[in-house]
């Protein structure tokens, strides 16, 4: 009980500390600019250049201390050879343009984002949309949201038993080879043919953030006004019309958003690809390769990092694409 | 519209089987893992999970008796016993590994000089020599038995009486309550900042939220730990927080920016006009209004913490005392890992929870809150 | 429903407690255990009364608790509180956790590797002149184990970093011995005759190896397990040792003659189960099962002496498997050579009762209480044959104490981005095609890009 008792108690410190910041530094802020009396216009503009930094002053701390500093320290380290004591310039650099499986894991990356963003918004949003519109649409949705709450060493554990292989003759655990013996086909090994396997590798994340997808354009889809649609239907709008014309540019942003953020997710795609696979048989992907140099046996942290930096250099042209958005907003 | 019906009917029935057959599609490998939960390992491997509703061929053998076990009867020495268990039917049988399935049960074969073995339909077996045996070991009955489905609980058994649940639940829960609670907070009045208030470099700071979202983990975290150990703080709950809080406010930050951006512009100048500050607009018509994205991101921050075992057992640590669910079922499963059912069954009870959360977050995810305000408004 | 049931056991386990940690024997009731070596030890070390430190290691689940049994005997007699915790990520862990700065104070390494790394930086403290002199005097090829734990520090002068405790003989082939009565095959006592029998049951239309070489993130070691196997039967011991540390090039015509070797057993349809495509992606922990199916699918099974655990539940070790050692060839004098492995424990802090953890494992107690329960092996020739849990057991620790050439896994020494890196893709690459020459050209260039 006294466990549970100090369980308590440290939430709500943490809670607490947080919303005391944010009413206090407000309060603060009133009191020595007050917005009335006979300066009241100068306080409140002055107040008003202030107030952005107060609310987001918590949130600029934690992204430079949690992320900025890592980037910036990797960075350095992506200098420096495995045991970190001998600068060594762009040496790193220079081998990974020469690493058969650095090319590899880029090609992978490649292909990953062409694949599954595409496709986890296009199920996510059909997912929202079917299920927005039957009785038993919450099950539904919770059913295709389920993959999201396992664990990822779950989810190789769920897909070991759909790709599982046995010679043939033998009693097939994979539901995937039951389904082609049953139908005269060989059994494959299907996390190991040459090209497909990657797509097998896809499929898993696929399922995964679908879920993701289905959620948030759900919302989206929930906050579109209703006359907007009351008026379409009084014209004479089909239901796909309704849908493709009405609804979806009115959730645009919203797509962006979703799309954005599993290309984010396919980018640092990890733990699938090491659970299943480990990069082998031509999967590799520069996350993987990443942990491999970093943490397997005889760490090369320079190298690890190296690879690291290509892996967020490669965010920049969505990051340009959310600047031009962003300045687009301000109207 | 009275003419529509119809149409709409088959229209209703198309979205049905569309969303069944899209349910159906997603839920069949968590199917096979939940079904799979309640077999055994030796089950688990050698038949599919699809498999376990019908009654089941296997192939094994059974011992006979040995020496001591032989009894005298008219004059030969028998040994008997039965090959099958509990409700299980012999299809065929066999004395050698190559040929498991030689005779029909009722058939009569003779192994060795002298010796005589059958086994009948029922199961039994009866080995009867004029000698008496000498075996110091028993003899191999091969069996091709047919068994009933059969299903077993014990997993779930095994891990829910796993010394140390209770307190590994507990610090998850202390673990994820406040790393949800917080980034969302944090999140909340930053993304307001960027979405409703005017200052220099708000794109580039949008840019560059979304840049740190592909920042991965693993680069982040020996200096984060170095930095922790250096400011004292160490390992504990306090930097388990403010890791989780860090690492999950890009998304919270670009999720929650691009929905209050999509909130109405009269509401907000409207409220302007009447003379509220930034503060007062924010806590009475933001927040109400980014209610679903504020759940939506809820869950995920929620089960990004509760099945996260890595940040875990780098900032908290994993002895007895700190350790975390996820940490517990992993050894549960044992250095090598090839332990199937116990990882099935822990994962569907690590599921039940954010399930739950789900469940309860999705009432917040209605329109009627955003319809009525806009209306409201 | 689950989630009451799950409540439920939450709040039954909170309550009751965990569960603390029992002596497994009663000191002083068994006497194949040396008592009296534990009270000199605590004699020795009469400060430690309330002192604490902490132990991260590899080993979970069963493992986990069978070293928590060792552990409460060094906390009972010296009354410090030694606290284990294991990681699946523990090299990940290791590494993190040293580089920040807060190192647990002892850690168990898997893999002399890494620990030859964190020597290297700095990280762990020196056990002493003392301890090395102590392995070469009690351990049975004492010099060898010493040597394994033996790495250059900061300042590039060696010293004992590790002290190995726990090992694994990797030179068996495991069978079903009834299946080879049935079949009327006999026990190979050479190389040679190993492979007469292997080509004799394919012959027979049947199939007689089952090797498995998926392993999730790991697949392909235990074909590195075979390759090193196979090294020390087909190359002199010094030429192990060269190709270790690489003085000897991987692409050297010794070692793919080994790879060859390995690729005549697996890269034959006809010899392994399922044909060659299953061997990359069988997983180890299951490919035994074959033996034990019927008709079997295979004969023979080569690893190490954990595999039992993965046999199907009821199997008797000694009865209805058994295993024979991986014989050497009869032409030449390689002698008995065995592969095996062991696990290190190195001190990262300057808390003395880590250190004198270490002494502990020194006493032959300290491995006997583990011999008598399951799954261990000591070279420790001061410790009880007699404590050995089983006869099966007792018989893989002889093969230990018996070696005229023993060798430390070849993959666990080489360097992490070869040893569980390039060596394992390599095998699976050679095993899904590619010729031995190709891999260890491959693997070679990967060795010289490493500065």
């Amino acid at each position: 009980m006294e466990l549970f008792w100090l369980a308590i108690s440290t939430i709500a410190i943490g809670v607490f500390g947080c919303v005391a910041w944010f009413w206090g530094s407000n309060w603060i802020l009133d009191k020595i600019y007050p917005p009335r009396g006979d300066r009241a216009g100068d306080n409140i503009r002055r107040a008003n250049q202030i107030r952005p930094w107060l609310f987001l002053g918590p949130a600029i701390v934690f992204l430079t201390m949690y992320l900025v500093y890592p980037v910036l320290d990797s960075l350095w380290r992506s200098l420096f050879n495995s045991d970190g004591a001998q600068f060594v310039g762009a040496d790193n650099y220079l081998w990974l343009l020469g690493d058969d499986k650095f090319q590899e894991s880029m090609l992978n990356n490649m292909l990953w984002l062409l694949v599954v963003p595409a496709l986890s918004t296009l199920f996510g949003l059909l997912a929202a949309q079917l299920t927005d519109r039957i009785k038993w649409g919450n099950i539904g949705k919770s059913l295709i949201f389920m993959p999201m709450a396992i664990s990822f060493v779950g989810a190789g554990v769920i897909w070991k038993f759909i790709y599982e292989y046995r010679a043939a003759g033998e009693t097939q655990i994979g539901l995937l080879n039951w389904i082609v013996t049953q139908f005269g086909g060989e059994p494959q090994i299907w996390l190991t043919l040459p090209g497909w396997n990657n797509f097998f590798l896809m499929i898993v994340l696929v399922w995964i953030q679908t879920g993701f997808a289905m959620v948030i354009l759900s919302a989206a889809l929930r906050g579109i006004p209703e006359e907007t649609i009351e008026a379409a239907i009084l014209d004479g709008a089909s239901p796909l019309q309704v849908f493709f014309k009405i609804k979806v540019p009115q959730i645009m942003g919203t797509i962006a958003v979703v799309w954005t953020t599993i290309t984010i997710v396919v980018l640092k795609v990890f733990d699938i690809v090491f659970v299943m696979t480990n990069g082998q048989w031509g999967t590799q992907v520069l996350a993987n390769l990443m942990y491999d140099w970093m943490f397997r046996g005889t760490p090369d942290y320079g190298r690890g990092s190296a690879i690291a930096i290509v892996l967020m250099i490669l965010v920049t042209p969505i990051m340009v694409w959310n600047i031009w958005n962003a300045r687009k907003e301000v109207r | 519209m009275e003419g529509m019906a119809g149409q709409k009917s088959s229209l209703a029935w198309a979205v049905n089987l569309a969303a069944f057959l899209l349910v159906l599609l997603w839920t069949i490998p968590t199917l096979g893992l939940f079904v799979s939960s309640f077999r055994d390992r030796d089950q688990i491997s050698t038949s599919g999970w699809w498999q376990s509703f019908s009654g089941s061929e296997q192939t094994g053998f059974v011992r006979s008796g040995t020496a001591d076990d032989q009894v005298q009867q008219d004059g030969v020495y028998v040994i008997e016993g039965s090959v099958v268990e509990g409700s299980q039917e012999l299809s065929a049988w066999g004395t050698g590994a190559r040929q498991p399935a030689e005779f029909q049960p009722g058939d009569t074969t003779e192994i060795d000089d002298g010796i005589q073995l059958t086994v009948t339909e029922e199961g039994t077996y009866r080995m009867t020599s004029a000698e008496p045996f000498e075996l110091s070991r028993g003899e191999r009955i091969f069996t091709t038995t047919i068994s009933p489905p059969e299903f077993t609980t014990e997993n779930y058994g095994r891990v829910l009486t796993a010394g140390g649940l209770g307190r590994a639940f507990m610090n998850t829960m202390t673990v994820t309550i406040p790393a949800t609670v917080i980034p969302i907070l944090i999140a909340a009045f930053a993304a307001y900042a960027l979405a409703w208030m005017q200052f220099p470099g708000r794109a580039l700071l949008t840019a560059a939220v979304v840049g740190l979202l592909v920042v991965p983990l693993q680069v982040a975290l020996i200096p984060l730990l170095r930095l922790h150990n250096d400011l004292g703080i160490g390992k504990g709950y306090i930097g388990i927080w403010l890791a989780h809080t860090g690492f999950g406010l890009p998304l919270a930050v670009y999720l929650l920016r691009n929905y209050m951006v999509g909130l109405p512009r009269e509401i907000i100048e409207s409220a302007r006009v009447d003379g509220a500050t930034d503060f007062q607009i924010f806590r009475r018509i933001i927040l109400p209004l980014s209610f679903p994205a504020l759940a939506s991101f809820a869950i995920f921050q929620f089960l990004w913490v509760w099945n996260d075992l890595l940040v875990a057992t780098v900032f908290l640590g994993n002895t007895r005392e700190q350790l975390v669910m996820t940490g517990l079922l992993r050894e549960l499963m044992g250095s090598r890992g090839g332990e199937w059912e116990i990882l099935a069954t822990s994962a569907f009870i690590s599921i039940a929870v954010p399930l739950l959360v789900f469940f309860a977050m999705q009432k917040y995810l209605v329109r009627g809150l955003l319809a009525g305000s806009v209306k409201g408004g | 429903m689950k989630t009451t049931l799950f409540t439920t056991a939450a709040v039954l386990a909170l309550t009751t407690g965990i569960a603390q940690a029992q002596l497994v024997i009663e000191p002083g009731s068994d006497d194949r255990i040396n008592w009296a070596s534990l009270d000199e030890f605590a004699a020795a070390h009469p400060d430690l009364e309330g002192q604490s430190f902490n132990i991260l290691g590899p080993w979970l689940g069963g493992d986990q608790e069978l070293f928590m049994s060792v552990l409460a005997y060094f906390n009972e007699v010296t009354g410090a509180e030694a606290q284990y915790s294991g990681s699946d990520s523990f090299e990940q862990q290791i590494v993190i956790d040293s580089e920040a700065g807060s190192p647990p104070d002892v850690a168990v390494f898997p893999q002399p590797g890494l620990a030859a790394d964190l020597a290297a930086k700095g990280f762990l403290r020196p056990l002493g002149d003392d301890t090395a002199q102590w392995l070469r005097e009690n351990y049975a090829a004492g010099e060898s184990w010493a040597e394994l734990g033996t790495y250059e520090g900061p300042e590039g002068e060696e010293h004992l970093y590790a002290f190995p405790y726990k090992a694994d003989v990797k030179s068996l082939v495991w069978y079903v011995p009834e299946n080879f009565e049935d079949a009327g095959y006999g026990i190979p006592e050479t190389y040679e005759e190993l492979k007469a029998l292997t080509e004799q049951i394919a012959e027979e239309g049947e199939t007689p190896w089952c090797i498995g070489l998926g392993s999730g993130g790991a697949t392909g070691w235990p074909a590195t397990d075979w390759v090193e196997d196979l090294m020390l039967r087909t190359a002199t011991p010094e030429q192990y040792d060269q190709w270790v540390t690489n003085e000897m090039p991987f692409n050297d015509p010794v070692v793919v003659n080994a790879i060859e070797e390995f690729g005549w057993f697996a890269k034959n349809p006809d010899f392994v189960s399922g044909g060659t495509g299953a061997v990359t992606s069988t997983d180890f922990r299951e490919s035994p099962a074959g033996l034990f199916e019927f008709p079997p699918s295979c004969y023979m099974h080569r690893q190490a002496s954990f595999i039992p655990t993965f046999f199907p539940e009821g199997t008797e070790v000694g009865q209805d498997a058994d295993f024979f050692y991986l014989p050497a060839p009869e032409s030449g004098d390689l002698g008995q050579p065995v592969l095996g492995g062991g696990t290190m424990f190195a001190v990262l802090s300057d808390n003395p009762a880590a250190l004198a953890f270490i002494d502990f494992l020194k006493t032959p107690a300290a491995h006997e209480i583990w011999m008598a329960q399951q799954g261990f092996l000591t070279p420790h020739t001061g410790a009880n044959p007699e404590a050995y849990g089983d006869e099966t057991v007792r018989r893989m620790g002889q093969i230990l104490l018996d070696a005229t050439v023993f060798r430390f896994d070849a993959s666990d020494l080489m360097p992490g981005a070869i040893g569980a890196g390039a060596f394992w893709t390599g095998m699976i690459d050679f095993v899904g095609g590619s010729s031995a020459q190709e891999v260890a050209d491959q693997i070679q260039d990967t060795w010289a890009s490493l500065n």
